[in-house]
């Protein structure tokens, strides 16, 4: 019977009800959202890294984990003090530089030959390998995003490059230039942002990186095979404090909505509390009525967050390929949770007003 | 249709056929009820010494502002009595908190307003249907069959109260009353909304209740003719009784 009264009275206003369910979709569907992109990125980021096939990355003291993040302060002859280690079996100096212009861009400044050495080589869907130096590689995700393709020119930093070749994304970055070109156009000369080691096998990972440690003391040496784990929230400085920020703004306005929403539902049906109440209905019961109507509310606005969610994400990805949007079962549930709980919360005080209604002038309210 | 064989017999009645002691299913002593305008005391009640035998059928009669509807609020544990004592089925309800005049109200009284008071989202079932389930003891489908044919509501039973007729709203408010079979129906001005003729269907009903049922019934009402359908007319005025306190 509650059930029944739930629902009709749910859709007894159904622009009220709408709007109401609208806001908690969008709630829902930004915690995912947020979530799932700043996580899909840095899941994203931490394949490509893992991708080269290195097996252990040399920073300059200090570095972060999110590597383009690093400046270019490492002279490039480290490298050859890298070669001379034990089980080292090749090393690609690597120096990186964002562009900014269309959109923000990881660009790798690389050496042919030792970054193949370190990573077994490039996949090529198009065209081949740097060979002049104003040469430029595309991941195909980049390439399907700027709309470039072989042999065309491509600006970026400035300059115009030539595609040389489009080749299988899951490389680090998605465009790759000659190692000097990078250097001249960044004013770092002989630099280097990041090294990549290859070992002769796997396990002498540590052994090397046991190795270089007195050499490179306060270098940041890292393996590459727990790079993932590494690639968190948490790792970046404020990205938790910003993920937890959006989350409450989210939240907030679910609550805000379904707080003002069931405020006016209990003004409305001041009449209907006071009959309930002649009729010797509890406080219990109105409230556990007017929880009913919110959590109702709440479980359409999430299966409607959810769907939009995967509606957005479609979007966002339609426009900007090289997005990645990690929509996970864990925060589909996190988010329905916080939208459930912020719903509740939000009627909570109407319902506790509803109750303590006096029943008289509940049933003379015109 | 008679429906004394479906639903509990009037034991009470019974009782008093035999001349066996019964003891009033109201009563009003030394009753006051005050309401406050900012620091203004203003008194609806004042004093007021009442009985309701079990199986009576009582009018109370009076000018507009004479405290009739504060009485009944009282009666059905709606407000709380000020001063003095307030019996209803030998509960004091001055003495009792407001949870548990809530459950004297769900288990021994039925209320039928003037302004009907269906919940405008249900349908007749639905507003008849959600008085049981407040009572606590589930649909029961052979009682509100019998009631709803006794009250001419089969027919009406999906109808929303805005696609009803205010006559058969008012039914629906009776039905919703007696479903639970309470000890005590208090009607407040129950035909105040209706036309003639659906006011003397209404009042048929509640006498129709009030003989085959034995229900009690308290009915306020300024009508005359309404008050005659009854079997005594209590008289207030200045929020006393001047007339009718007791039974015969």
């Amino acid at each position: 019977m509650i059930r029944q009264l739930v629902v009709n009275n749910v859709l007894h206003r159904p622009i009220r009800t709408i709007v109401s369910i609208i806001a908690v979709a969008v709630e829902v569907a930004l915690v995912i959202l947020i979530v799932g992109l700043t996580s899909g990125i840095l899941q994203e980021t931490a394949k490509r890294i893992e991708g080269i096939g290195a097996d252990i990355m040399l920073q300059p003291p200090s570095a972060s984990v999110f590597i383009a993040f690093s400046g270019a302060p490492m002279p490039i002859k480290i490298a050859d003090k890298l070669r001379e280690l034990r089980y080292v079996q090749a090393v690609a100096p690597v120096l990186l530089q964002i562009s900014s212009s269309g959109g923000v861009d990881i660009i790798y400044g690389i050496d042919s030959k030792s970054f193949r050495d370190v990573s077994s080589g490039f996949v090529f869907l198009e065209g081949h390998d740097l060979e002049g130096p104003d040469d430029i590689l595309l991941d195909d995700w980049a390439a399907k995003a700027k709309h470039a393709t072989v042999n065309g020119t491509f600006r970026v930093l400035d300059h115009d490059f030539h595609v040389a070749g489009i080749v299988e994304h899951g490389k680090g970055a998605r465009m790759f230039v000659s190692l000097a070109t990078l250097q001249d156009l960044s004013g770092s000369r002989d630099k280097a942002s990041i090294f990549f080691l290859k070992c002769t096998r796997q396990d002498h990972t540590q052994a090397v990186m046991d190795e270089m440690r007195p050499i490179f003391p306060g270098y940041e040496i890292r393996p590459l095979k727990d790079f993932l784990s590494l690639m968190t929230a948490t790792s970046l400085p404020g990205l938790d404090a910003f993920i937890d920020s959006m989350i409450a703004l989210a939240v907030s306005i679910g609550f805000l909505v379904i707080l003002l929403s069931m405020y006016t539902t209990v003004i409305e049906r001041t009449r209907d509390i006071g009959i309930l109440k002649s009729l010797g209905a509890s406080k219990a019961y109105i409230i556990r009525t007017l929880l009913g109507e919110s959590t109702f509310i709440c479980v359409a606005g999430i299966g409607a967050g959810i769907l939009l969610s995967y509606v957005a994400r479609v979007l966002f990805l339609s426009s900007f390929p090289t997005l990645v949007i990690l929509i996970t079962p864990n925060w589909i549930v996190r988010s329905a949770l916080i939208a459930l709980a912020g719903g509740l919360l939000g009627a909570s005080y109407p319902a506790w007003l509803a109750s303590r209604k006096d029943a008289i002038e509940a049933l003379s309210y015109d | 249709m008679t429906i004394t064989s479906t639903i509990r017999p009037p034991a009470e009645e019974l009782l008093a056929r035999r001349n066996l002691k019964v003891d009033p299913i109201v009563v009003t002593e030394n009753l006051w009820k005050l309401y406050y305008a900012g620091k203004l005391e203003v008194p609806a009640l004042r004093g007021v010494n009442f009985k309701v035998m079990p199986g009576e059928f009582v009018s109370v009669m009076g000018p507009s502002g004479c405290g009739k509807s504060s009485l009944l609020y009282v009666l059905g544990g709606l407000a709380k009595a000020s001063r003095g004592r307030v019996l209803v089925d030998g509960n004091d309800l001055a003495a009792l908190g407001d949870a548990e005049r809530t459950k004297l109200r769900r288990y021994k009284i039925g209320f039928v307003f003037q302004r009907f008071n269906l919940l405008p989202t249900l349908d007749a079932r639905g507003n008849i249907a959600i008085a049981q389930h407040i009572h606590g003891d589930g649909f029961d489908p052979h009682r509100f069959e019998v009631i709803t044919k006794l009250l001419g509501l089969t027919e009406r039973l999906k109808h929303r109260p805005s696609e009803m007729s205010g006559g058969e709203q008012q039914r629906v408010a009776i039905a919703r009353a007696i479903i639970n079979e309470p000890k005590l129906i208090l009607a407040d001005e129950p035909t105040g909304n209706l036309d003639t003729q659906n006011s003397e269907i209404v009042l048929s009903m509640l006498s129709q209740l009030h003989k085959d049922l034995g229900q009690t019934i308290v009915m306020i009402t300024h009508n005359p003719e309404a008050a005659a359908y009854s079997s005594r007319v209590v008289h207030m005025r200045d929020g006393v009784i001047v007339d009718g306190a007791t039974a015969n």
